[in-house]
């Protein structure tokens, strides 16, 4: 929940995101919008998951920005600092 | 904005639930989800059941139910009412009021105030201040303030996400003075920049009704709606309750001089099981304190989940004693309210099934 200066682990992030889309795994080049399961409570589960394990809220005009996963990933990380 | 309401209390509070029940699990190949999805959808949101009213059922009848068992049983009478405020985002008409509807269908006394006002989320709360309020100029002793809502009406049922977490529900509370000081704390915060977030965008006098704003859309897979139909920006509402609700609690609970553990029960509005839960986890509130089956149960109602959920989960605490309590109702608006109050002991507190007569 807290907030630390700790870089953020990119393979975990990417693992809680395979596990919203129900998923093996994600590549940060993946689209997010090519995923059947990529819906709007998909993204109200990625909200949830960054305000909980990263501490960071992610507002809806910047969710809908995000393109790929390493985009998700770089808006979850710039907000922790 | 903070207010301290003294010699007032809450003495009962009747839900209506209609008795059409449908399940999750019957009703989701209207959804075309896959099975798969509807797992996961119905885990999410821990769906199970809700109640919807029918087709010829207004938000009214189910509260002019409510109280006319109220006016049967004799805990009130008709001579003792002062008020009749009607909180709702489904009337019977544009014109005239429904208070007023509702006060001449059960031939109350003229001596009397209608008030209708429009709200959702946060109108338990918002109706529950015009009551304390109310009492300080009215003729007769008692306020009843009607909670209902069939916002079912408002969406398609074949939107896969809004309706099936969606619920019909009424609610009478009776609000009177009391010569203990019980001071009952509140907060209120509106934020009307972000009304957008919720609405019904066509159909009043902004965007009129035109064969255009009925026209059905997929906007997204399985989310089919018009312009006439119930809007949210899931994204936005969730980042209101998490950015704007948990810093309104701190607030009040510092203001009532109060903590986390000397408030028994935290009752809050029930938008969705998953958002409650997100909720409750960020302001460190235990579960067991925080009831959240009120949609599995009956679906959001509107601003009926807080009177509903009183009714649903603590029936015999409240017809015996006294609750400290938080209450807080936040959503279309935006408007977000909370109050500390000693709840109890209530006259009656119970559920009844809606019969039409």
């Amino acid at each position: 929940m807290s907030k630390t200066n700790k870089s953020m682990d990119k393979t975990e992030f990417y693992q809680r995101l395979a596990e919203i889309l129900d998923i093996e795994d994600i590549k940060p080049e993946n689209v997010l919008k090519e995923y059947d399961q990529w819906d709007s409570l998909a993204i109200l589960s990625v909200l949830a998951m960054a305000d909980s394990k990263y501490g960071v809220t992610i507002r809806a005009d910047e969710i809908r920005q995000v393109v790929t996963a390493a985009d998700l990933a770089a808006l979850v990380e710039a907000k922790r600092k | 904005m903070k207010s301290i309401f003294k010699n007032r209390k809450i003495s009962s509070i009747v839900s209506i639930v209609p008795k059409e029940e449908y399940r999750f699990d019957d009703e989701y190949p209207i959804f075309k989800l896959t099975p798969d999805k509807a797992k996961r959808f119905k885990k999410m949101m821990s769906l199970d059941r809700h109640r919807i009213a029918a087709p010829d059922v207004c938000s009214s009848d189910l509260c002019q139910y409510g109280l006319q068992h109220l006016l049967n049983e004799g805990t009130l009478k008709k001579e003792e009412i002062g008020a009749l405020i009607f909180v709702s985002q489904t009337p019977d008409y544009i014109i005239p009021p429904t208070s007023n509807v509702i006060q001449g269908k059960l031939s109350l006394g003229r001596e009397m105030i209608c008030l209708d006002i429009n709200q959702g989320c946060s109108g338990f709360l918002l109706g529950l201040i015009q009551a304390f309020l109310l009492l300080e100029i009215a003729a007769l002793p008692k306020v009843v303030l009607l909670n209902g809502d069939t916002c079912s009406k408002q969406i398609d049922k074949c939107n896969r996400i809004s309706y099936p977490l969606t619920g019909d529900a009424g609610s009478v509370t009776v609000i009177e003075r009391c010569e203990t000081e019980n001071p009952i704390y509140a907060d209120v915060k509106n934020d009307g920049s972000r009304h957008k977030a919720i609405m019904i965008p066509a159909g009043g006098y902004r965007t009129p009704s035109t064969p255009e704003t009925l026209k059905l859309r997929e906007v997204e897979e399985g989310v089919i709606q018009s312009q006439q139909h119930f809007h949210m920006d899931g994204a936005a509402i969730f980042s209101f309750t998490m950015e704007d609700v948990p810093p309104q609690i701190d607030e009040i609970l510092a203001f009532s001089g109060d903590t986390r553990e000397s408030i028994e029960h935290f009752l809050f509005h029930q938008p969705n099981p998953f958002i409650l839960k997100q909720m409750a986890d960020k302001m460190r509130i235990p579960p067991e304190k925080l009831p959240n089956n009120v949609v599995s149960l009956y679906g959001n109602c509107s601003s009926v989940t807080i009177p509903l959920n009183i009714a649903l989960n603590y029936r015999e605490p409240l017809l015996q004693g006294s609750r400290r309590v938080c209450l807080s109702g936040f959503g279309v608006g935006l408007s977000w309210i909370s109050m500390v109050m000693n709840l109890g002991p209530l006259d009656v507190c119970k559920i009844v099934e809606y019969e039409s007569t």
